[in-house]
């Protein structure tokens, strides 16, 4: 392991008592700093790494905070998700909290939208139970218009988290305004289907939970995104279904 | 699914207002009136073998469990030997007043005042206990709000677990009364032990006879209405109910419904004998489970008709009130008797314990939303996984049930108090969470203490801050205090005052009802009083553990404690001078200085810096309690309840230093102050848990609220399983949870009408939200609401 790894980090929140990104109840380790510019998300203090909403925190500090949570989390089944922002984006930071909370055997998930270098992060990734990877638009242009990414990068992480053999799932947030119709969602599906068949996928409707976060950033809230129609939602399970895909939940 | 009869019974409880009975009080003074000069103890139990003999009996539509303590079907006694003082008081606003209020007519109020009242002035408990309480202890006991004892002088103790295993179903009371009579005829009469015991057996045969004889008026009156019932299924059925009537409770019951049926009776003399609280139906799925399995194995019942029987008993639990003061009613908000019933946990042998029963009174529980009975869970760290997923989901419907105890730190607080480790395997609960055992005399819920009136006497030189009275110890100014431990020290010399007087009060209480009012029925269900002789109040039982001063207002002080440690000594944003004045002007141009104190340190986030305060705290008040010994030379016991104490005892404090204004609620059991576990409940379990808990004999209670969302799901109840399970592993003794949203509960305020199904937890145990206090539904509403997305 380099050296070189940072003994700090920009965090966002830890978060304990998590039951919905992954199983039993878990800690989640929101990291600041993202290469995406999504206009509709719900934690845009992770958009940088210094802003009036993150703090800078020791390795030490975040470990030990975590282990706090320890019973509750063995107990369960749980343990910790590094999410943000993205959380690779520290990729130094990121390896200096995965190794000792791994050996600690705590287990490990990570949410990610799938802008890394894979060569920088396969090590870390090989420690985590299960990955998450967002997968927001299936139309290139489209998909740089909005995430300011672009979507070759983040199928072909898809691929390497796939051939890794680990335990992933696909996580796509529906937006109205975004890619919440039949049409678009069917390409994205027909991808998947082609990309990792049978993958696990789990739709995220949109919120507007993080509205308040912006107020607090001085910036203007999102427009233009509604949340689905659950009759909707319940039409793009069955057709991932029909896919051969399999939709899962943690709500 | 509850059945067609079990919904029309659950209705008409949800629906008929409580309804107060003299009929009991009458007989039972007109029996006074033609015992007078006999031994207190013969006139007590002749007195209930006249209501057994002459209470009127009702049986009402479609019931398949019988036995009414009046005329009205939810329905409350009334019992002048013990207060009478109040309810004259208090009568004419039975209706109106805020908590629990009951119906009385005028024409019942004027008998009541004429043929009742006037026999017992001078000769009841309540006015034997004003008279020789000291004046020092009755400045700061009498409904003061400071120290609290005043269910145990305007009513009996209650707080029995009868004793079914051993004597009840083994002997049947026909049995209790044989046996009785055998000691009787054994004994001497040229020593005065005997004649005292003698008096005792006596008064039990005359007790067991007596309800012996209330059921076989049931049994005629059943007979009676079977043979005018058009109705064939009916009449049946009527039929069997007097079969069972003439079994029980005279002989050991013979099939589930007649063990049914006897516990219902031994309810019912309890009731009529002392309109008791905590009168608890115990191991239900210990000693009923083999009358289930035989009557499943001949064929003579299957499961969904037990469970319709077990149904019925819930209700008939749930139909009678406890009349209780206004005062009374402030601490025990909910018309809640707290008839505890505790299934699960570890057999004698120390085996798992769950079986079939255990899962028809879960789904009793589940399915009839009845506040009674108060339905408590033991979980032991390996119980089976089916269990405990049972409990959760019964904790997603949102009624507050169960209450859920860890069953290795109940053994632990039994055997702190000196039980057998065999009895101690075999506790059950006694009323709120108190650990308790059916061998067992015990007041275990003796005294309340408001923690916050000793920290503001040593703020306040000895004085209210609401009234300016000296209630407390004289106190130099808090402005003299030059470090935080001279803080400490003061505060702890006014607790320590507080704690004396409600030793003495106790006592006082204790000499009476020694003196005036020993308990005949109740002590006939415990097996040592039998063996030796001696009534419960005289010592009979078994096991004789120390009365339970209850605690209230922990988090307060702690989180009052560390924001004067914070603000006045380590920040030195502020001194005490100015805190005082700030808290004798309830805040009142000091906001900047309340923002402060809001945000120091508070108990229930997980943070040593206040935990390690309440942790002192927790840890003196045992010590100090536990080196005073009651009349039997008993060690006192503490606890940390929560019923609804915390509200009364806030409304007599004055601001407190943790941000708190005057006159707001305090905080209950080892629970943080409301809204201030802004962490997550994890957090609160782990200040809770580092209280070490298994030295509170009494128990400890934490109440935590869940949004509904976190628990609907099967993995939801999972997550739950296991938080209670580490709770648990970390050493802490209990946890419920509310699980409704405050939507639902605006809702139920703005119409109650629609609402009144709707179970709460209040603290200890559960009831209908519609029926509390619109001050103890913001109290609810308020509570912090846990919900993460």
């Amino acid at each position: 392991m380099p050296s070189s790894d940072p003994s700090s980090g920009w965090v966002m929140n830890i978060q304990n008592f998590s039951v919905n990104d992954g199983d039993g109840i878990r800690t989640t380790i929101f990291l600041a700093g993202c290469a995406m510019r999504c206009p509709w998300c719900a934690n845009p203090e992770g958009g940088s790494l210094r802003n009036p909403m993150t703090k800078l925190m020791s390795v030490d500090e975040v470990v030990s905070q975590v282990l706090r949570q320890l019973p509750f989390l063995r107990v369960s089944g749980g343990g910790v998700t590094f999410s943000g922002g993205e959380p690779t984006f520290q990729t130094g930071f990121l390896r200096a909290l995965a190794g000792p909370l791994y050996d600690a055997g705590v287990g490990l998930a990570i949410e990610t939208c799938g802008t890394f270098s894979y060569l920088d992060v396969a090590d870390v990734l090989a420690k985590m139970d299960q990955i998450f990877m967002d997968f927001k638009h299936p139309d290139p242009a489209a998909h740089l218009r909005w995430t300011g990414r672009p979507l070759d990068l983040v199928l072909e992480n898809l691929r390497h988290v796939r051939e890794s053999g680990a335990d992933y799932v696909v996580r796509i947030p529906v937006i109205a305004g975004v890619n919440a119709d039949s049409e678009t969602i069917t390409r994205m599906l027909d991808i998947l289907a082609d990309a990792c068949p049978s993958a696990k996928l789990e739709f995220l409707p949109y919120h507007k939970l993080g509205f308040a976060k912006y107020e607090a950033l001085g910036k203007p809230t999102p427009a233009g995104f509604e949340t689905p129609a659950d009759a909707d939602l319940a039409e793009y399970q069955k057709m991932a279904v029909q896919r051969g895909l399999e939709p899962i939940s943690y709500r | 699914m509850l059945t067609e009869r079990v919904e029309a019974i659950r209705r008409n409880y949800v629906e008929a207002k409580p309804c107060i009975s003299y009929q009991r009080a009458l007989i039972w003074t007109q029996s006074h009136q033609r015992t007078e000069g006999q031994p207190i103890a013969i006139r007590r139990a002749q007195a209930f073998y006249d209501c057994c003999d002459l209470l009127p009996v009702n049986i009402f539509e479609g019931e398949l469990i019988v036995g009414a303590i009046g005329e009205f079907r939810k329905c409350g006694i009334l019992t002048p030997e013990y207060s009478w003082l109040w309810v004259d008081r208090e009568m004419d606003h039975f209706d109106t007043r805020p908590q629990d209020p009951y119906v009385m007519t005028a024409e019942q109020r004027a008998f009541v005042r004429e043929h009742i009242f006037p026999y017992w002035k001078g000769q009841s408990l309540e006015e034997a206990f004003l008279a020789r309480v000291p004046a020092e202890t009755a400045k700061i006991v009498v409904d003061t709000g400071i120290v609290d004892n005043d269910s145990k002088w305007r009513q009996a103790v209650g707080e029995v677990t009868p004793d079914y295993q051993d004597v009840l179903f083994a002997k049947g009371f026909g049995g209790v009364a044989a046996e009785a009579r055998a000691k009787l005829a054994a004994l001497g009469d040229t020593d005065a032990d005997s004649l005292d015991k003698a008096d005792f057996y006596r008064s039990v045969i005359l007790a067991a006879e007596g309800i012996v004889r209330f059921a076989n008026r049931y049994a005629d009156e059943a007979e009676k209405l079977a043979a005018a019932e058009a109705d064939p299924v009916r009449r049946e059925e009527l039929r069997a109910i007097a079969q069972n009537c003439r079994n029980v409770p005279a002989n050991p019951p013979k099939t589930f419904h007649e063990a049914l049926q006897f516990v219902w009776f031994t309810q019912l003399g309890g009731i009529l004998s002392e309109n008791p609280l905590a009168l608890n139906p115990g191991r239900f799925d210990q000693y009923m489970a083999p009358y289930y399995e035989a009557d499943i194995q001949a064929g003579r019942l299957n499961e969904a008709q037990a469970q319709e029987l077990v149904d019925c008993l819930w209700l008939k639990l749930s139909e009678w009130v406890w009349t209780i003061s206004a005062n009374t009613a402030d601490y025990f908000a909910g018309y809640n008797q707290f008839q505890n019933l505790t299934v699960g946990g570890k057999t004698r042998e120390g085996l798992d314990a769950t079986n079939a029963v255990t899962y028809l009174a879960l789904k009793a529980t589940e399915e009839t939303r009845t506040h009674q009975p108060g339905l408590s869970v033991r979980v032991h760290q390996d119980c089976p996984p089916e269990f405990l997923g049972a409990v959760t989901e019964l904790v997603s419907k949102g009624t507050g049930f169960p209450a859920i105890h860890n069953d290795a730190v109940g053994y632990q607080m039994l055997l702190n108090a000196g039980y057998e480790p065999q009895d101690a395997k075999d506790w059950n609960n006694c009323g709120c969470v108190v650990p308790h055992f059916r061998k067992t005399g015990e007041w275990t819920a003796a005294v309340n203490v408001n923690f916050g009136s000793a920290l503001e006497y040593a703020l306040n030189e000895g004085r209210s801050l609401l009234t300016g009275e000296l209630m407390g110890l004289p106190e130099r100014a808090a402005s003299n205090f030059a470090t935080f431990d001279e803080v400490k020290e003061a505060f702890f010399r006014q607790f320590a005052n507080l704690c004396r007087h409600s030793i003495t009060a106790t006592l006082v209480a204790q000499k009476l009802h020694q003196e005036l009012v020993p308990r005949p029925f109740l002590s006939a269900t415990i097996e040592e009083c039998l063996a030796s002789g001696r009534d419960l109040s005289q010592g009979g039982a078994k096991y004789n553990v120390g009365p339970v001063i209850t605690g209230i207002g922990l988090a307060v002080v702690a989180n009052s404690l560390a924001a004067i440690r914070k603000l006045v000594f380590d920040d030195r944003t502020t001194t005490l001078a100015e805190l005082c004045a700030a808290l004798r002007a309830d805040w009142d141009g000091f906001e900047e200085l309340r923002q402060s104190a809001l945000v120091a340190p508070k108990y229930g986030n997980d943070d040593d810096y206040v935990d390690t305060l309440a942790i002192e705290i927790a840890n003196w008040y045992y010590r100090e309690i536990h080196q005073y010994r009651d009349v039997f030379g008993n060690p006192f016991n503490t606890a940390f309840m929560g019923i609804s104490n915390y509200i009364p005892m806030g409304r007599v404090l004055g601001a407190t230093p943790c941000g708190r204004r005057g006159g707001d609620p305090s905080s209950e059991g080892v629970s943080p102050y409301v809204g201030s576990d802004c962490s997550t409940p994890l957090a609160a379990m782990r200040s809770a848990a580092k209280v070490n808990q298994e030295i509170h004999s009494g128990g400890t209670l934490l109440n935590l609220r869940l949004n509904h969302e976190l628990v609907a799901t099967k993995r939801g109840q999972a997550n739950l399983g296991a938080m209670i399970q580490t709770f648990f592993a970390l050493g802490a003794f209990h946890v419920q949870f509310n699980t409704i949203s405050s939507q639902v509960l605006r809702q139920a305020q703005a119409h109650p009408e629609q609402y009144r199904d709707l179970l709460v937890r209040v603290a200890g145990y559960s009831t209908q939200f519609v029926n509390l206090s619109r001050s103890m539904q913001d109290a609810i509403i308020a509570r912090t609401e846990h919900a993460e997305f």
